[in-house]
């Protein structure tokens, strides 16, 4: 096999059309994880029955590429905490959240994981951001699912933001 | 055709001690008398020295039969208008399924010595629900087998459900309770043997019927994680 030169007239940048896009590599990356987001829900309340019609059929969660519900946190990267959180089990919450890998992204549903909720006592977390970092948060008692489908919108914004540079908070 | 409207059948109903004749039974038998705060049903005070007799005696007796403990609840007097008695009491709220009514047993509980004999020997459901009085009002209930906090964490400092207590003090949970003492009773009560140990999650747990002989080989496929015995 030889090696013809092309003709002097010829540009390979003309030659190759639309066969390829120039991008960056967070615009791909980012690219990737917005749109195949796997949530793990840690549902513990009303607000995990809501979840329940986010994910089925009438509102579909998958129109938006995260509705594989992975229930170990180490094949998730969305963690969903729907329900109330009490202080007994803040460390397993803790846990779940920092046996997920990098990039993770935490949406807090409903009152109660945002603020307690009424719960106002003892024994109630006043707000899961006591315990782990929260990217979205939900509020109603509980949301309706086109609130959890905003969520997860806001939350593909906020990740087509994010850059490979800056370097995400690694288990605070 | 319309149904008829005739009442359901039930099994007999046979007879048992009326609510005013219950009162004096108890009354002349075990000294109780009615607590003058009950607004429904019967309350009947009793002295902590004669509970298990008389919850015994109120179980087994032919014309009684209160078969089942609906629950142990505890009470604080502390901010309660004109109170004289002692500012803790337990409240037994029993049940007789065959003659269909309920009787309260309270008794006073002293604030020095918050003391009460247990009856887990008598009704199963007494365990967890002496517990959670324990958990909540720091009442002491002697001989109770496992005396532990049921719903509150245990690194939790005082009794949440105490009038003393602010009831909005947050107490934080640094480790995570593990339960696996229970775990490990319930385990080897079925026949297993522990192999692991120590700080993991419980799923985890590699165990085996004990009358398979420990022979140090790995356990066999499929029957290692959850077969019974």
């Amino acid at each position: 096999m030889t090696f013809k030169p092309l003709p002097a007239s010829v540009t390979p940048e003309i030659d190759l059309g639309d066969s390829f896009v120039t991008t960056t590599v967070d615009a791909v990356v980012n690219w990737g994880r917005r749109n195949s987001l796997w949530p793990f829900p840690f549902g513990t309340a009303c607000c995990a029955i809501e979840f329940m019609g986010v994910v089925s059929s009438m509102f579909d969660i998958s129109r938006f590429g995260a509705e594989l519900v992975r229930f170990s946190p180490r094949q998730a990267d969305l963690l969903i905490i729907a329900g109330t959180v009490t202080y007994k089990q803040a460390p397993v919450l803790r846990r779940i959240y920092e046996q997920m890998c990098e990039p993770r992204w935490v949406i807090s549903a409903g009152a109660c994981a945002t603020s307690g909720g009424f719960y106002d006592c003892y024994c109630t977390v006043p707000g899961i951001d006591e315990i782990i970092p929260v990217d979205i948060y939900i509020a109603g008692c509980p949301p309706r699912p086109e609130a959890f489908l905003e969520a997860i919108v806001q939350l593909q914004n906020k990740i087509d933001r994010e850059s490979m540079k800056e370097q995400r908070t690694v288990g605070v | 055709m319309i149904a008829s409207h005739a009442p359901v059948p039930h099994g007999p109903i046979q007879p048992g001690l009326g609510a005013l004749q219950l009162e004096e039974h108890l009354r002349d038998r075990f000294a109780m008398v009615r607590d003058p705060r009950d607004l429904t049903g019967l309350t009947m005070v009793v002295a902590p020295e004669r509970l298990r007799e008389a919850i015994k005696y109120l179980r087994d007796a032919e014309n009684l039969k209160f078969a089942m403990l609906l629950d142990v609840v505890g009470i604080d007097y502390l901010s309660f208008p004109d109170h004289r008695e002692s500012r803790f009491a337990v409240v037994y709220l029993l049940k007789s399924l065959d003659f269909r009514h309920r009787l309260s047993l309270k008794v006073w509980v002293d604030e020095e010595r918050p003391a009460v004999p247990s009856v887990h020997e008598l009704y199963k459901s007494a365990n967890w629900a002496e517990r959670e009085v324990w958990d909540q009002y720091g009442i002491v209930f002697t001989d109770h087998p496992n005396l532990k906090r049921l719903l509150n964490h245990h690194e939790f400092i005082g009794h949440a459900l105490r009038k003393d207590y602010p009831c909005q003090k947050r107490q934080k949970l640094s480790v995570n309770d593990m339960m696996i003492d229970q775990l490990e009773a319930r385990l080897k009560s079925r026949g297993y043997t522990l192999l692991e140990h120590g700080e993991q999650h419980p799923g985890s747990l590699i165990t085996r019927p004990s009358a398979v002989p420990h022979t140090g080989a790995p356990p066999p496929p499929g029957g290692a994680t959850g077969a019974r015995p």
